[in-house]
């Protein structure tokens, strides 16, 4: 899978392909918007990590020209700025995803992860882990062809497990995934064990195995093949 | 006005003094000169001894206010001037009149007699009463016209200080509209309105600043706090990590987390200050908070706080769609946070107002509640900013947000 991660900060562009890597993602860099210019019209890849901010240029023109070559890249952006406006603007354009500087690399993991499912398999976007099934498109989950009902909550951090596998989650990132803008506003986080609790009950309830583990305490780690 | 009284009161007795002594010395004179032309008229008839006294009687009983009498050559008597007081002898009423007397030593044909003549002479009390009078008149006359005439001199003075004044009430530094004074021909208010003018640029300037400096700074935080994110997602995952390491990182992480929702929401204040939103939205407020009810439900849920809604239907106002839902949720989740375990809120939603109501131990400080960063309970596990942002909004929108503690409830209170 190859990721162009244009941004023009560079620690963040290495922290991000770093956190990648390990997924067998191919991470290229473009710190400018010339440079992503080139590379755009060159290469094809799964996902773009789009910074809007550059120093010669708006991200969003960038995002323009993948429309007007009719490209199919997954396009991500990524912004200091949490303008609603542009929000609105770079998805009409054709940005598949937003997400708002500081995120966390298992958020745009997982966010990845379901950009490049749902382009590469947007017919029937299954996912398996020898016994467990996921429907992406669906969105159901069955074990050894037994429907388990999940909800809403459960689902979505089934995908972030699911999206970020044999990686250590902590309780106040996953906190500040399921909650949105509320998770500083709350007193605790027990929220977030009572939904972890249900969904590992649920999946080994219908005869899953153990895939998720509880890391020191207060940290998830969904293990994959 | 105290000393033209005073002035004015003093002057009395002068005035009397003057008009007095003005009038005696008069009298005097016209007294003096009655005695002579009556001695030269009586010389002149050349009478006989008895003629003369004949006629002195009937001068006597007829010529009123004068006397001849005749008295013995011997021994002379000095004139005497001197003021009497007596009854009117043909008023039936009380009526006591002041007179000027001459007695003095006239002769006729020779021989003396003693002239008196008594003119009258206006009473002291009478003449006392009629110059206050006269006085209390022109004071009074001169007391209004001052009054008139410093009311109009006031009003002309003054207007340009009322022009100034009338617009500093009404300047706004949220604003910042200009203000343009008048002109004016007094060098003073010319000097004032030239410092005001000054010193109200200054502050607009500054307050510019200030609030540039605020989204600058949340801005230029963005970055640093993703890059600190980022390493520490990283280091989160190094199979090297003991579990004392993790706990380290993992508390770095929701300080991080925080600081982070910190300078989102001081990010979201300085949009709204420098009105970087459209308030000309219409917006369903019913609809909008029945969302927030259902996001939020499995936090009331795992509190146990039961909850309670009355709203009308179909309620659309003007204003900005995702401020309101933040106002409508830190509303909420401020409700939420404060509420103990097993206790109630109630919600209603009326056409002019929005009420949230929670069960609480003790009234809040209403002058804290609102302003960034102070908070108001023991509690500091939020932003600091949930409030300050509703307050915000609530600004932003022309709304008004108000807090009451009414039988071990807090109510918080938006009117549209």
């Amino acid at each position: 899978m190859k990721i162009l991660i244009i941004e023009d900060e560079e620690e963040l562009a290495r922290s991000i392909a770093e956190y990648l890597s390990e997924e067998n993602y191919l991470c290229e860099f473009a710190a400018s918007y010339n440079q992503a210019l080139d590379k755009i019209e060159m290469y094809q890849y799964d996902c773009i990590l789009l910074d809007i901010m550059l120093p010669d240029g708006n991200g969003m023109k960038l995002l323009e020209e993948l429309k007007l070559q009719d490209k199919q890249d997954g396009v991500i952006i990524i912004s200091a700025k949490n303008a609603l406006d542009d929000k609105i603007k770079g998805l009409q354009i054709g940005a598949d995803d937003y997400l708002t500087k500081p995120f966390h690399l298992s958020e745009l993991t997982a966010r990845i992860y379901s950009i490049i499912r749902r382009k590469q398999f947007s017919n029937s976007n299954i996912v398996r882990q020898n016994e467990l099934l996921i429907d992406l498109l669906a969105k159901t989950v069955s074990v050894n062809n037994d429907p388990v009902t999940l909800t809403k909550k459960e689902f979505d951090l089934l995908i972030y497990f699911i999206g970020n596998k044999n990686r250590v989650i902590s309780k106040s990132t996953l906190a500040e995934h399921l909650s949105g803008d509320f998770a500083d506003m709350l007193d605790n986080h027990d929220f977030v064990y009572a939904h972890v609790k249900n969904l590992k009950k649920k999946l080994y309830d219908a005869g899953s195995g153990h895939y998720l583990k509880t890391v020191y305490g207060t940290g998830y780690k969904w293990m994959g093949s | 006005m105290i000393y033209v009284l005073v002035v004015l009161l003093i002057s009395v007795p002068v005035y009397y003094f003057v008009v007095d002594t003005i009038w005696k010395n008069e009298l005097d004179e016209h007294n003096r000169i009655i005695a002579d032309k009556t001695a030269y008229a009586l010389n002149q008839l050349k009478l006989s001894g008895d003629t003369l006294l004949k006629s002195i009687v009937l001068w006597n009983s007829i010529q009123p206010g004068t006397n001849i009498q005749s008295i013995s050559s011997s021994g002379t008597i000095k004139d005497s001037v001197y003021t009497i007081e007596k009854q009117k002898s043909y008023s039936e009423k009380p009526n006591i009149d002041r007179f000027r007397c001459l007695s003095t030593i006239i002769y006729i044909n020779n021989k003396q007699y003693l002239f008196t003549v008594e003119t009258n002479i206006e009473e002291s009390k009478e003449t006392i009463a009629i110059i206050a009078i006269t006085t209390i008149f022109f004071f009074i006359i001169i007391v209004a016209g001052l009054l008139v005439l410093n009311r109009k001199l006031s009003i002309t003075i003054w207007r340009p200080f009322r022009n100034t004044l009338d617009k500093l009430k009404t300047f706004n530094l949220n604003h910042q509209t200009k203000i343009d004074f008048d002109k004016t021909d007094t060098s003073e208010f010319e000097e004032l309105s030239h410092s005001l003018r000054e010193l109200i640029a200054h502050n607009i300037s500054v307050y510019k600043t200030q609030k540039e400096f605020t989204e600058n700074a949340s801005h230029e935080l963005q970055t640093p706090l993703a890059i600190l994110k980022s390493k520490l997602d990283i280091l989160l995952q190094n199979k090297d990590l003991t579990e004392r390491q993790y706990h380290i990182a993992e508390e770095m992480n929701k300080a991080l987390i925080r600081s982070s929702r910190i300078n989102k929401n001081l990010l979201l204040l300085a949009k709204i200050d420098n009105s970087q939103f459209d308030s000309s939205e219409n917006l369903k407020f019913d609809m909008l908070l029945q969302q927030s009810i259902e996001t939020l439900e499995e936090h009331f849920e795992q509190k146990n706080i039961s909850v309670s809604t009355t709203a009308v239907p179909d309620l659309s106002l003007n204003g900005n769609g995702s401020l309101t839902e933040i106002l409508i949720n830190n509303l909420l989740l401020n409700a939420i946070r404060h509420t103990l375990p097993n206790g109630s809120i109630t919600l209603t939603l009326t056409k002019s107002s929005f009420e949230v109501t929670n069960s609480g131990l003790k009234e809040l400080d209403k002058d804290l509640l609102f302003k960034r960063f102070s908070s108001a309970s023991a509690d500091n596990s939020g932003s600091g900013l949930g409030l300050a942002i509703i307050k915000e909004i609530c600004r932003f929108q022309k709304w008004s947000v108000r807090y009451r503690f009414e039988n071990g409830h807090h109510i918080f209170s938006v009117y549209f």
